[in-house]
Parts: structure tokens; sequence; C-alpha cells
């Protein structure tokens, strides 16, 4: 059954018909809120959370529409409006940190898997509204369109606002991770 | 390296990051929803149970003085406004403050010291632990989330507040909601011009604009009294507890709001 079918049977108050969609997106709604936040219990609850509100307000959605960028977007507010009590942002960040050699010695992963991580940390350097556009369009690779969607601006604006938080990316690389750019993994 | 260069580098990298596994949320939404769904099946001989209080007190309105007596006024919370009256009248018998307030629209600059200031700031939680009743929060719209700020105030009666910021504009708040508690003095301190009568998830409500109960640190007599935002407030009851609704938005999205208060997860 494709997509639009089962929105349409969830709509009606299937729950049945919605778990299938649920687990076509989750990954990708947990990774956005992993990235944002940091912690995967915090990415697990917003996850969560985030089904629940669409469920709620599916009789609203447009199923015309793709279902993945509206997850994100309800994803992503969920996760900023958490990350804005600093306190719990930054204690998730030093539990991720402090948590950092139980799951996987720096020294033992890959060089590919540290670059990822020194980039996922210099992204953090950015402004929430960078950090939401850095990490749809290239960390969940979502396209130009995608993202747009997503952040319910135009696909214009999206080119625009990538350009301006590449821009200050490359500063905060070039001053804080400088190997990045000297192509040490590829 | 060019943007292009760049932009291909940042592809290539992100791709390679590492992620926690999944959890099963699929899983854990389908058993939340099928439970939900069995509460609500629970809770129809309730519906019933009211359907008939509701037909007994619609079959008093035939009754001539009862009629006269249930239409003289009607009533929000703890608040009576009585037809025909642009303001709110308080309770007879209940004791009347004669302290005059007005309401002062803060500058949007001055919004953020001012909310430091107010009294009795905490966190959700420990404001849950703090009161006797369920803290409500709205799930629409689906993006508002937990409040950024909340407070708790004794005022003869735990009073709750909970403050949400303007996501765009931090410095702006975007919705305030206020729970006061049955016998708080908070109420008789509120004389607000009657805009709309309204209903809330059926429930008589106001539409309406007046002063808003704070208290401060540091003020002079002890209270002060403000309004987080420059718009109305929508007043309605259930149970024990007065809400105050306080946004700049339409009253059809305050009523939105307003009904899909739920219990936090």
């Amino acid at each position: 059954m494709d997509e639009t079918a089962l929105i349409h049977r969830a709509a009606t108050g299937d729950a049945l018909a919605w778990e299938p969609l649920v687990q076509a997106h989750q990954e990708a709604v947990f990774r956005l809120s992993y990235l944002l936040l940091g912690d995967p219990d915090d990415a697990e609850d917003v996850a969560q959370e985030t089904f629940l509100r669409a469920w709620k307000y599916l009789k609203r959605f447009d199923s015309t529409r793709p279902l993945r960028p509206w997850l994100l977007s309800i994803a992503s507010n969920l996760a900023s409006n958490r990350r804005r009590s600093a306190g719990r942002y930054v204690a998730a960040l030093m539990r991720a940190f402090r948590n950092e050699p139980a799951h996987a010695n720096i020294e033992e992963k890959s060089t590919q898997q540290n670059d990822a991580s020194e980039l996922w940390q210099a992204v953090q350097n950015l402004s929430i509204s960078d950090q939401q556009i850095v990490y749809l369009r290239y960390f969940l690779d979502l396209s130009v369109a995608e993202t747009a969607e997503t952040l319910q601006v135009a696909e214009g604006t999206v080119k625009s606002r990538l350009n301006r938080a590449i821009e200050k990316l490359r500063n905060i690389i070039k001053s804080d991770f400088p190997v990045l750019l000297e192509g040490r993994e590829v | 390296m060019s943007d292009m260069e760049l932009e291909n580098r940042l592809h290539s990298i992100a791709s390679r990051m590492e992620y926690p596994r999944t959890p099963d949320i699929a899983g854990s939404v389908t058993t939340h929803l099928q439970r939900s769904t069995q509460r609500r099946l629970i809770s129809k001989p309730l519906a019933w149970s009211l359907t008939i209080v509701f037909v007994l007190l619609s079959s008093l309105m035939l009754i001539p003085p009862a009629r006269a007596a249930i239409i003289e006024f009607i009533q929000v919370g703890v608040v009576q406004i009585f037809r025909g009256q642009p303001t709110l009248t308080p309770i007879p018998g209940t004791p009347v403050s004669t302290i005059s307030v007005t309401a002062t629209p803060i500058p949007d600059s001055d919004l953020l010291p001012i909310l430091n200031k107010i009294a009795g700031k905490t966190t959700l939680a420990s404001a849950q632990k703090a009161v006797q009743y369920s803290i409500l929060l709205p799930a629409y719209p689906p993006e508002l989330g937990e409040p950024d700020l909340v407070y708790v105030q004794d005022a003869e009666g735990i009073m709750t507040i909970l403050v949400w910021l303007d996501p765009q504009q931090p410095d702006k708040i975007l919705l305030s909601l206020h729970f006061i508690p049955e016998g708080s003095w908070a109420i008789n301190k509120m004389n607000p011009e009657i805009i709309q009568e309204t209903s809330v998830n059926e429930r008589k409500a106001v539409w309406a604009v007046g002063p808003y109960p704070l208290k401060l640190y540091g003020s002079s007599g002890g209270l002060e009294f403000t309004r987080l935002i420059d718009g109305h407030v929508l007043i309605w009851a259930d149970g024990d507890i007065t809400f105050r609704l306080e946004t700049d938005q339409s009253l059809e999205e305050a009523i939105k709001i307003a009904e899909s208060l739920e219990p936090m997860p």
C-alpha cells in the first residue's frame, strides 16, 4: 500500500496504518533530533512525540504533500524548543562527551568517523537555524526542495541561507578544525 | 577550496556520521495509541452519565423559577458575569479587593528583564510537584512544545503560569497560560472588559482584555500588575481550575489552543 493510502487510513483513526509510516520515517526523525539535541534519550523522546503529534493532526495534513518534510519540521521545532533550555542542552552534550569512550574509543574509530564527529562539533557552533539547514541538507541528505518543504520557506531562501551557513562553517573549520579541509580522509 | 568543493566535502563527511541505533519508535507509538483508544472506550459510561445530567439540567430550564436563576448570570470558574453588563462582577459574599489596577503593556525591549523579576520561577516538573492539579500543555500548534518559562505563585491557592517565547523572536512572548485554583485572590484582582462570550470544549468562556496579576520581586507594595502580551485573554474553567490564556492571536486560534490542552506526558 502506498504512503498516501496509509495516510488516509491513519487519518480515520487506524493506528495499524500509522505504524508502517512511523517505521519508514523514524530513522530520519530520530537522527535529526539526535543531531539537534546531542543525546539519544532526548532524541527518542522527541521522535516519539513527533509521531504522536503528527497522528493527532493528520486530518489537517495535505496528503498530496510528502510526509517526511512535515515530520522533520515537527521534530525540528520540538527539538529546538527542548534545547532552548540551555542547561539541559549543555548537560546532554556533557553526557554525550562522557559516554563517548564507553561507546567507541576515539583511537579505534575510523578516520572518516572522526571527521564526521568533528564536522558535527563544528556545526554546533552555528546558530540553531543554520544548524537545522546544514543537518537537513548534508547529514540527512535532503534535496533543496525537501529542505524548503521542511523549513516552510522558498527554495531560493534555502539556497541563500545555505550559502551563508556554509561561509560561517568554512571559517569555523579553518580556525578550529583545519584537518577537515586538508583532505585527511579523501 | 571552492564553495562547490566544500559542499561536496561536507556531503561526503556527513554521510559517514555515526548515529546511535534508532530505537523502536514505531512500536512505542503504536502501543501508546492503542492504550489511548482503550482509555477512550472506558470513558464512554462517564460520557453517558454527563449526558443524563445535562438532560436533567435542560429539564430544569423549563421550570420558570429555575430558568430565571440559571440564566441570570453566566459563571466562568469563580468569576460571575451578569448578562447585560460589560464587566465581570465578583461573586456575592466573596471579599472584594478595592485595589485599583491598570494594565500597562510593556515595551518589547523590556520583556525579558521583567520575566526575570517575576516571582516563583521554577521548572515544569517542580511545578507539577508543587500543585494539586494536573498541569496541562497545549498540543496545538503541534510545534509549540513545552513552555520556556514556568512560575508558581502562592495566591491563596497555588497558581501556575506557563510562558512560551516566540522562537523566531526569542525576546517576545508568544503565549502565556495561567492555572488559577478555586479560592485564589488572583481572580478578585481581575476586572477585565468582556469582548465576547464564547465556549471552550462546550464550557462557557469569555474573550476579554484586562490586567494581569503577577507577583514581582522587589515591588514596593508587594504586588505589581502588568500584562505580558498586548492582546486578548481567553478565560474559562474546568472543575476547580480557572484558566487564562493570553495571546495576541485571534479568538479562533486561542480556542484551538485551549481545546488542545492535555496532561503532560
